[in-house]
Order: C-alpha cells, then structure tokens, then sequence
C-alpha cells in the first residue's frame, strides 16, 4: 500500500495511506497507533486517526524526527491490509437505538419525498446496514460511520442548522453519525438516539470509537421517551 | 466563600492554565492559554509551583471585586489597571485588600491579557486542567466565557512568594510579522500559483480572530484541491478554505478538518500572531523542520533562564 510520511507541524508526524478508506486500511491504522503508543511512550501525547491518516503527537523537545520518521517507514512498510473481514456484514460492537420520526427528524419526510421512498423504506435502508468508524472530531463523541446504503446518499445543506440538538441522528454524503450534543450542523437529520454519546463521567467518555462497528436500531416513541430521549 | 467577584467581564473572558495534553483522540482540542509565557510570567510572580490557571481577558474590559486579600498580577498585552477607583501601574505584583475592586482595560497593543491571583482558581479541573474549552463546555466555569454576576472560586494564598517580572511580554513588530512555517500536509498538492502567493505575498489579520484561530486576508490562495478525508489538525495549521482566505488555527481549534493545508506556522510565531491586533501585515516563510526544532529549543531556553528562580 502506498504511503507518504511528514510533518504536521512542528511537533507532529502523519502518516497517510494513498489509497481510498476502507476498514482494513483503518485497522492497520490502529494497529500502527498501538505500536507508536508502546514504541515511544509517554512523550508520544497523542494520537488522531482519520479516514487514511494517522498523525502522532509528540511532547515539546520529545520529538526525535529521523528516528520516527524511520521506525514509521518501517511500520507502514510491513503492514499489510490483510484483514478482508467484512464488517458491514458482520455483528455490531455497538447497537444505538433510534427513534425515526418527523418530530426528532426534520429531514426524514424530505429524504423520503426525494428519493420516492416511504418512510418505512428509508427507515429500513438506515438501520438495515452495519457501519464503520472510520474517525472522530469534529465534536467530543462525534464518530464518522460508513458506508450509507447509496439510496440515502444526500449532499449536506446548503445553510447549515444554527443548533442541531443532542442525539440527532444524521447523515451526509456516504456517512452517518449522531451528534453528541447540541452544536452547529449541516448534515440532514433523519432520527434522534436517546442514549448519550459521550459523558466526561465514565471512561472511556465516548461510546463510538476509530475501527468499532455499528448499527442502528429502530425503536418506538414509548421506548424512546423510556429510554430518556425528550422530543421537542 | 473566597471568590472574585465579576462586575464586568468583558467580550472574551474565561479560565486558563497550560491546557489539556491527550484529548485530541476524544475530539477536545488543548485550549490554554493563547499567550503561554505571559501565563508562565504570572506564575513566575506569585510563586505558584503548580500550574495554576489565570483568567485570560481578550481586549480587557474587567471589573470584580475580591472578597478575602490576595496579591494579584496582570500580565500579557499591557493594560490599564485600577484599585478601588485609583490608577496605578500595572506591572508587578499588587496586594489586594478583602473587598477591594479591581478595573483591568486594554490599552492599544495587543489582544490576550492574564490575572493571576495568589492562591489560584479553585474551579474544578476537567481531564486534568481548569481550562476552559466554550465550544465543548468543558472547563472552566461552568465551561463557558464568564459572565457579569459570575464568582470565581480562589484558594487561600499561602505565604507571599513574589518574584520581579522576567519581563516577557510580547512586542509585534509595528511593520511585518513574519510567520514561519513547516510545510507540510498538502502542501505538493497545493496549486503552483497558490504556493507562490503564499510564499511571497503579504497577508494582514482580520477581525475574524479569536480562541479558534485567526483568518487572515490578503492575495487568495486557490489550492486546487477538491474534496480531502477528514484529518488531524494541529496547532498553527495553515487552512485554506475555498474563499482562499487562510486561517490558523490556534488553541480552541477543531481537532480534525477536511480543508487542505500547505502547512504549519510554528508555535513561537503563532504566539505573535494570536496577540495580533486586526490590521497587522503578516508575511509566511519557509522553515524547515529540523530550523522548526532549533527555534523551539532556543525559545524553551530563553524561558527556563527568565523563569530561573528569582525570588
């Protein structure tokens, strides 16, 4: 697999695979994060997965450039995607509960309208798949997943929402996520999840991470508001 | 309880200390202080051995009263500084009266400005710091901007330790900053042009500034480049979005972005540029990382030996 290797500032080094994502790339990803975190220790602050790239943070001074840029090359070198496990056809680690309904999802009848589909069927394709991790950011807790069935491939706002709230579930392009709390948003809201998404209070705080493997599973208004979801 | 009390807080007022390290993973970005030595300076003048957070002031516009004594210092862009209604300079340390009312305005330099108060904030740390990340809600008070009517928790000074100022405020220079940069990223993607422009152009900073990072306006740089995964940022991240405007992205930035970049200012530049008034002319220029890792340690030098026990 082709890779390239640099800077990220001053006191970071990215990695970055060529290729397009896809799971067995994001697990050599990981694979290679664990090794950095046992190869370099504490002055290694940080790491941050995205869809091909992983960038390692170093402690002020800490970083010593051509040792890691080797012992990177060297990782990258050897990796090999060899893990062909399928995980859109395999069980989920996670199983998020949603409620699909145009009270908690102001997109849902418009999604539905535009592709000639009844709620039922876009409902079915959304929750029917099983998605990939692929990165966090954006938000505490936010987690990309893929891949979204092609029919409910829709490009994002135009003006994005002020205030998303907390729980929507969304989708953009070929992804999928849940907004864990309330913020700016520009992808189209099809369903709300009652359960948090990330809480400083328990370890780890977020409950989706890079390489986990997810599904939604649709739930009723009762279960929802039992569940604690508050619908507007 | 032994707090600061806030009359007026001003436009950008919040809690700082060094920031978080290790929670980039999470999607939290390292906050802290936008001006690290004039934080560092405070320290220095109190005798705090810890890492103790300030309140950090943008254009300081503060009023609040103490309710127990403390020594109090301001530090980073110069301001004016008042005890119970009476002017007085605003270097060095000051001993504060219980009830007594302090007034900090920003004078014409500069953005950030930091009190330090004897005995420390007592807000409760979050993932290991006080700072306050407003976008996330994490930190801080409350984990937002203070507001007027806010009380500030202190702890109880303990003896007074006070050292002279090691005098560390920074000075823009009143012609060009220069912000020098790792290349980096996309930056042998980057369209020709836009690379040229970069590199020989003369940019200036835009009231479009603030915790996040600083957009800057001069000759557009159109990157060429289409779509991008989303990927790390990091500190002094030169982004490129598609009206060619470049920000840098400073303390509060988001962890990841999809928007190409040439590369990264480095940080003792990025402290320049985050105590950058709208206005100042800023020109980028090539570094090479191994120069990158000479001027860090210059700079970690100069501190360790301005910091050097005084007292």
């Amino acid at each position: 697999m082709d890779f390239e290797l640099g800077p990220a500032g001053e006191a970071a080094m990215r990695l970055v695979f060529t290729g397009p994502p896809q799971p067995a790339l994001t697990r050599a990803l990981l694979k290679i994060e664990t090794q950095a975190n046992q190869r370099f220790g504490s002055t290694l602050t940080d790491s941050v997965i995205g869809y091909t790239t992983l960038t390692l943070f170093f402690s002020a001074s800490a970083l010593e450039r051509d040792r890691t840029e080797a012992w990177l090359r060297e990782q990258a070198e050897v990796i090999a995607l060899t893990d062909d496990s399928d995980p859109e056809h395999s069980a989920a680690d996670v199983v998020l509960p949603v409620l699909y309904h145009p009270s908690v999802a102001p997109d849902l009848e418009w999604l539905a309208d535009d592709r000639s589909l009844s709620i039922d069927n876009v409902i079915a394709l959304h929750s029917d798949a099983t998605y990939f991790a692929y990165a966090t950011g954006f938000a505490p807790g936010f987690c990309y997943l893929g891949t979204l069935p092609a029919a409910l491939r829709t490009p994002r706002l135009d003006t994005p929402r002020a205030k998303v709230p907390a729980g929507a579930v969304a989708i953009a392009d070929a992804q999928t996520a849940v907004y864990p709390c309330e913020s700016p948003g520009g992808w189209r809201l099809i369903g709300a999840c009652p359960e948090p998404l990330f809480n400083l209070g328990i370890t780890p705080p977020a409950r989706l991470s890079v390489g986990a493997t997810v599904r939604f599973e649709p739930i009723n208004e009762a279960d929802f508001r039992a569940l604690g979801g508050v619908i507007a | 309880m032994n707090g600061l009390q806030i009359h007026k807080a001003g436009i950008a007022s919040s809690v700082q200390d060094s920031g978080r390290v290790g929670t980039l993973s999470l999607g939290i970005p390292p906050s802290g202080a936008m001006d690290r030595p004039a934080l560092m300076s405070g320290q220095h003048q109190l005798g705090h051995r810890h890492d103790e957070a300030a309140i950090e002031m943008a254009y300081a516009d503060f009023a609040a009263t103490l309710t127990e004594a403390h020594d109090v210092v301001v530090t980073g862009a110069p301001v004016q500084l008042r005890i119970n209604q009476q002017a007085c300079r605003s270097e060095g340390v000051h001993h504060i009266k219980a009830g007594q009312t302090l007034e900090v305005k920003a004078t014409h330099e500069g953005i950030y400005s930091y009190l330090h108060l004897s005995g420390g904030i007592m807000t409760t740390p979050q993932l290991d710091s006080r700072s306050t990340s407003p976008r996330e809600g994490i930190g801080g008070l409350d984990g937002g901007f203070l507001k007027d009517g806010d009380i500030v928790p202190l702890g109880a000074p303990d003896k007074s330790v006070c050292a002279s100022d090691p005098q560390l405020t920074i000075k823009n220079p009143t012609t060009v900053l220069e912000l020098r940069f790792v290349a980096g990223f996309q930056f042998d993607d980057f369209a020709d042009e836009a690379i040229r422009s970069l590199l020989a152009e003369e940019f200036t900073v835009t009231a479009k500034a603030n915790r996040m990072g600083v957009m800057l306006n001069g000759e557009r740089l159109h990157s060429g480049i289409a779509a991008l995964y989303s990927e790390a940022t990091c500190y002094g991240a030169i982004q490129v979005p598609p009206d060619g405007n470049p920000i840098i992205l400073l303390n509060d930035r988001q962890t990841v972005g999809g928007y190409p970049k040439p590369g990264a200012v480095i940080s003792s530049d990025c402290l320049r540029l985050a105590q950058s008034r709208p206005g100042q002319r800023v020109r980028f220029a090539a570094c090479s990382p191994e120069e990158a890792d000479r001027i860090g340690w210059l700079e970690r030098h100069y501190l360790e030996t301005r910091l050097r026990d005084r007292h």
